[in-house]
This record gives C-alpha cells, sequence and structure tokens, in this order.
C-alpha cells in the first residue's frame, strides 16, 4: 500500500518544474553574479577576468562611499527612531482592550501598498506649492520647503516616507509577541503595585526582546536593499544626497553604457554588507542576553 | 479622574497614529474629485466643492490606468496561482512522499533561496531575461515573480502539510487514490487554509513589485501599476488631481482585498518574513 507513495515518476513530476524555476532563476543567476563580478563586461562579447577591480573601484569612488553612508542613516533611522516608536505603539494596542482589531488593522495598511504609489503619494504630499504639508506649516507662517529638491531636507523626507510605510507592519509583529504574554504576570506586577511605565520596562519589553531583535534584523536587511523608493521619490538626488547602495548599482549598470560587471560586483558588496551587519549584531545581542540571566 | 485620564490616553496617542497613516488618503481622494491644481492650492484642506468624477474617466481612458491595471491584475494572478500549485505539488512530494532523504536534501536546497535577498540577483536576471530572448514581454516579469515566490511558499506549505495526519491519505490510499489522486482530492483541500495564505502574499508581492517591472518591460501597453503609475506621473507632473486619481485606482482593489482578508493578509505577510 505504501508503493503508491513510492512512485519515482510522480515526484519527479511534483519536484522537477519547482526546481527547474528555481534552479534558473535562483542558482544560475547566483552563480553567474559571482562570476560575473570579477571581470569587466559590459554586454558586449569580450571581456576580461579583472580580479577585484570592480570592488576597488567602488570603494575608490566617492558617490559610493556617500552611498554607503546613506544605507547607514536608513539604519540608524530604524533603530534609534522607528524601533522605540514602534515598541511603545505596540505595547499601547497590546495594554488596551477596545478597538485592537482597528487599530491593528488601520496601522498595517501601507505595508500591504507598493512603495512606487506611496512615492507618488507622499511625493504629492512634499510637493512644494500645493503639497497638504507646506499648506500645513503656512498655517504657522513657516515658509514653503523644497523637501525633496532640497539637499537638506530630501533624505529626512524619504526616510520619513520609509517610516510611514513599514512602522505599522513591525507594530503588527511586536504585538503578536505581547499578546502572547501570559496575562497573569502583567496582572500580578499590577496587584503588587508596578505602574503602567514599569510594568512595561520591567515585564514587557524583557519578554518580547527575542522578537524586538528579529526586527532589528529586518530593518538593517531592509535598510541595506532599499531603492525602489528612492528611485521613485529622488532618484538619489539632488546632487546624489538621497544615493543609497541599491540606486547606484542600478544607475551603473542600468544606464545608457551598462556595465554589468560593475554592477554584479556592487550587489555582492550589499549582500556582504547585510550578512556582516546581521551577524555582528546577532554576536552582541547573544552576548547580552547570556549575560541578563545571571 | 486620573483612572479615565489613564484609560482614554493610549487611545489619544494612537488615533494620533492612525491619523498618521489615514490622512494622507484623504487628501488624496479630496484631491481627485478636485478642478485643477488651483482649487487644491486654494482650499488644500476643504472638500471638494464640486464632486469632478471625469477625472476618473480621464485617468482611465486617456492616462491607460486600464491597461495597467489589467496587466498588474493577470500577472499577479497567473504568477500567484502557478507559484501556488507549483509549491503545493512540490511541498507534497517533500513532506508525505517516501523519498526521506532526497527530500531533506532538496528542502535545504531550495531553502538556499531565502537567503538571498531579491535585488541581489537583480542584474544576473536581467541577463538571463535577455539570454532567453523574453525581455519585454510578460514572460520577463512572470517568471521571475513565480520563481522568486517558490522557496518561502515550499516552506509555508510543508510545514503545513507536515502536520495533516497520516491515517487520513492511508485510509486514501486504501480506497485504491493513486499519489496524484490523493494530492489533488484529499490534500490539497485539507491545505487549503495554507495556500490561500500564500497566494495572498505572492499576488500582493508582484502586485507591488517596481524594480524588475520598471527594467525588464519598456513598452508602455506592457507596464504594471507600479511602473505604469511613475511614468504617468512622470508624464502629468503637473495635473495633481489626476495623479491623485491614478493613486486611487491603484490602492483601493489593494484596499478592497485588504477588507476582506485582514486576518489572512497580516498572518500571511508576518510569517513570511519573520521565518525569512
Amino acid at each position: 500500500m505504501r508503493s503508491t507513495l513510492r512512485n519515482p515518476a510522480v515526484y519527479i513530476l511534483f519536484v522537477a518544474p519547482t526546481l527547474l524555476l528555481y534552479c534558473l532563476f535562483f542558482i544560475y543567476p547566483m552563480l553567474t553574479s559571482s562570476y560575473y563580478a570579477f571581470t569587466d563586461w559590459n554586454g558586449l562579447n569580450v571581456y576580461k577576468w579583472v580580479g577585484l577591480d570592480n570592488f576597488i573601484r567602488a570603494f575608490e569612488d566617492p558617490d559610493f562611499r556617500s552611498a554607503i553612508v546613506n544605507n547607514f542613516y536608513f539604519i540608524l533611522f530604524s533603530i534609534f527612531i522607528q524601533v522605540p516608536l514602534i515598541v511603545f505603539l505596540a505595547i499601547m494596542i497590546g495594554s488596551i482592550k477596545r478597538f485592537q482589531g482597528f487599530y491593528k488593522t488601520t496601522v498595517f495598511i501601507p505595508s500591504i501598498l507598493s512603495t512606487s504609489v506611496i512615492g507618488i503619494l507622499w511625493g504629492f504630499i512634499y510637493q512644494p506649492e500645493i503639497g497638504p504639508l507646506n499648506k500645513f506649516l503656512g498655517l504657522f507662517k513657516i515658509e514653503p520647503i523644497y523637501w525633496l529638491a532640497d539637499m537638506k531636507w530630501a533624505l529626512l523626507a524619504v526616510l520619513i516616507t520609509n517610516a510611514w510605510q513599514w512602522m505599522g507592519f513591525y507594530i503588527v509583529l511586536i504585538l503578536a509577541a505581547i499578546l502572547a504574554i501570559p496575562k497573569e504576570l502583567s496582572e500580578a506586577a499590577e496587584i503588587d503595585g508596578a505602574s503602567g511605565w514599569k510594568r512595561a520596562t520591567r515585564i514587557t519589553v524583557p519578554l518580547i526582546r527575542p522578537i524586538i531583535s528579529v526586527v532589528v534584523m529586518l530593518s538593517i536587511a531592509g535598510a541595506m536593499r532599499v531603492v525602489d523608493i528612492i528611485l521613485v521619490m529622488t532618484k538619489g538626488g539632488p546632487v546624489g544626497s538621497t544615493e543609497v547602495m541599491a540606486s547606484y548599482l542600478v544607475k551603473r549598470a542600468m544606464g545608457v553604457n551598462p556595465s554589468y560587471g560593475f554592477g554584479t560586483a556592487i550587489s555582492i558588496i550589499i549582500f556582504a554588507f547585510a550578512l556582516i551587519l546581521t551577524a555582528l549584531y546577532q554576536g552582541i545581542f547573544g552576548r547580552n542576553r547570556e549575560g541578563a540571566e545571571y | 479622574m486620573a483612572t479615565a485620564i489613564k484609560r482614554t490616553l493610549p487611545h489619544f496617542l494612537l488615533l494620533v497614529y492612525v491619523a498618521i497613516i489615514l490622512v494622507p488618503f484623504v487628501f488624496v481622494v479630496f484631491s481627485s474629485l478636485k478642478e485643477s491644481n488651483i482649487e487644491i492650492a486654494e482650499h488644500p484642506f476643504s472638500f471638494p466643492t464640486k464632486l469632478y468624477f471625469e477625472n476618473y474617466v480621464e485617468a482611465w481612458v486617456k492616462a491607460k490606468i486600464s491597461v495597467y491595471f489589467f496587466n498588474s491584475v493577470y500577472l499577479a494572478f497567473s504568477s500567484a496561482i502557478v507559484g501556488v500549485l507549483l509549491s503545493a505539488g512540490t511541498a507534497f512530494a517533500l513532506t508525505r512522499m517516501r523519498f526521506i532523504g532526497m527530500s531533506k536534501l532538496l528542502y535545504q536546497f531550495v531553502l538556499i533561496g531565502m537567503l538571498i535577498p531579491g535585488n541581489v540577483l537583480f542584474i544576473a536576471q536581467y541577463l538571463l531575461v535577455m539570454k532567453l530572448g523574453i525581455l519585454n514581454t510578460h514572460w520577463a516579469l512572470f517568471l521571475p515573480y513565480t520563481a522568486g515566490a517558490l522557496p518561502i511558499s515550499v516552506l509555508l506549505i510543508a510545514a503545513f502539510m507536515k502536520s495533516i495526519p497520516s491515517e487520513l491519505e492511508e485510509a486514501s490510499i486504501v480506497d485504491g487514490l493513486s499519489s496524484i489522486g490523493l494530492f489533488a482530492r484529499i490534500i490539497l483541500p485539507v491545505t487549503l487554509p495554507a495556500l490561500v495564505t500564500v497566494f495572498i502574499v505572492n499576488f500582493l508581492g508582484s502586485w507591488n513589485e517596481y524594480l524588475l517591472a520598471n527594467f525588464f518591460i519598456s513598452k508602455d501597453a506592457l507596464r504594471t501599476l507600479p511602473t505604469g503609475m511613475v511614468g504617468f506621473r512622470d508624464a502629468f507632473q503637473t495635473k495633481y488631481t489626476l495623479i491623485c486619481t491614478g493613486i486611487v485606482f491603484s490602492v483601493t482593489p489593494v484596499l478592497i482585498l485588504y477588507a476582506f482578508l485582514q486576518e489572512k493578509i497580516i498572518e500571511g505577510i508576518t510569517a513570511g518574513s519573520v521565518k525569512g
């Protein structure tokens, strides 16, 4: 009777199409990427092995270095501004009984929308002459600000949009962990006279630390590969002030003079950055957790 | 008194955040119904004086939002459904068929895909698509979208299928079902909740995808909503009423879907990211 489930032809029939597609669009590009990154291929048939030249050229380019710095702004903004707000708002939603579902559903909305549409929407909000934000600030006699065209403001404007898009998603992630905490814990603390603030910092936050660290790592990974919102809102401008690694890659690799070898080298650098930073964070966080045990 | 403040303060703070989320949409809807930029500029915060539904007709017909919309619908739908079916078949073979050593190996192999962030492979995939001669066709998006969803889909569906009691399949085999019959008539229906979740996640992923759609398709008639909308904005640079109308068109279907399936969508998107 078991022989039905041992039919190799059926097994292959079920597995082969998936594996074929997967190999073609994941494994093969991965292999070619790691090869092209060391060549000067630009779409023509003649190309040669250039060793680490592409990597050196990237790090020597001040434009690329400032793009790396902007990626780090994304990381810093999410860790020091978004994450505390996310945890705070999640605890707020977790602490109330009425309308919990409403808040959860509403804050999640931006995370199901396309980044490009969100970029266009915020482009309108930031529009200097007729955009609602400047109109609103105008009520307080604040001169119109050229949010996306002024080097001082552009990156901040994009960071805010990015935060608006993703915070709700992380709030819902953390909320799930908060709601999984046994009610008795915080009730006992309440009877012992702990204030809401104390209960949040002494009970809830320590208990949800694992999920907070997941959020931090997802934010780091997300900050490393951010690109859509840049391409839609600023195209890296004004004067490279919002350029990130991935938008730099897209411009150099896919422009009028494509340089695929150089582009793949950049994508490997992005990948390496993401791996190193998450490993680093995990290492530090792992030690912290052990330290907290005694 | 103090307890009343304590009880309403969280609601107050949360409502401020909810307002930050929702107010941009309100502006967009209002502006989409206004006559022109002048009306938006002069009465930025007020309800439109007269409802200009003409904007909607104009955007839908002239600006080809309808074309982008249907391209998105059928690309997102077809790649999501094919992705779900392929992953379900593979998950079935890996979890329920008796090739255990092989299955473990293949499972690990497919999971490697989840370590690689999508746009790292972007250029290599572009070159591949070019080599296959499908650049500037919908295949150039359909194939990477379907393939891109496979690792996480296999993971989620396999996790679900593992939990199906084996008595169920033993009974069906005794009743004379073949492997394919067992898969199609017993396992698939039982797995339906997981399949729906995975379908939704894949659908939204393709519906919202921008980078590949932007570079793999340059013919206007083949564009999807995310890239079509950007082209639309660049073409109508100054007509904000129409741009807002376009935003309404591309956001509404997702919101309708969300209204009906919010629990499924939230569950799927969060599960997909954390396990990844």
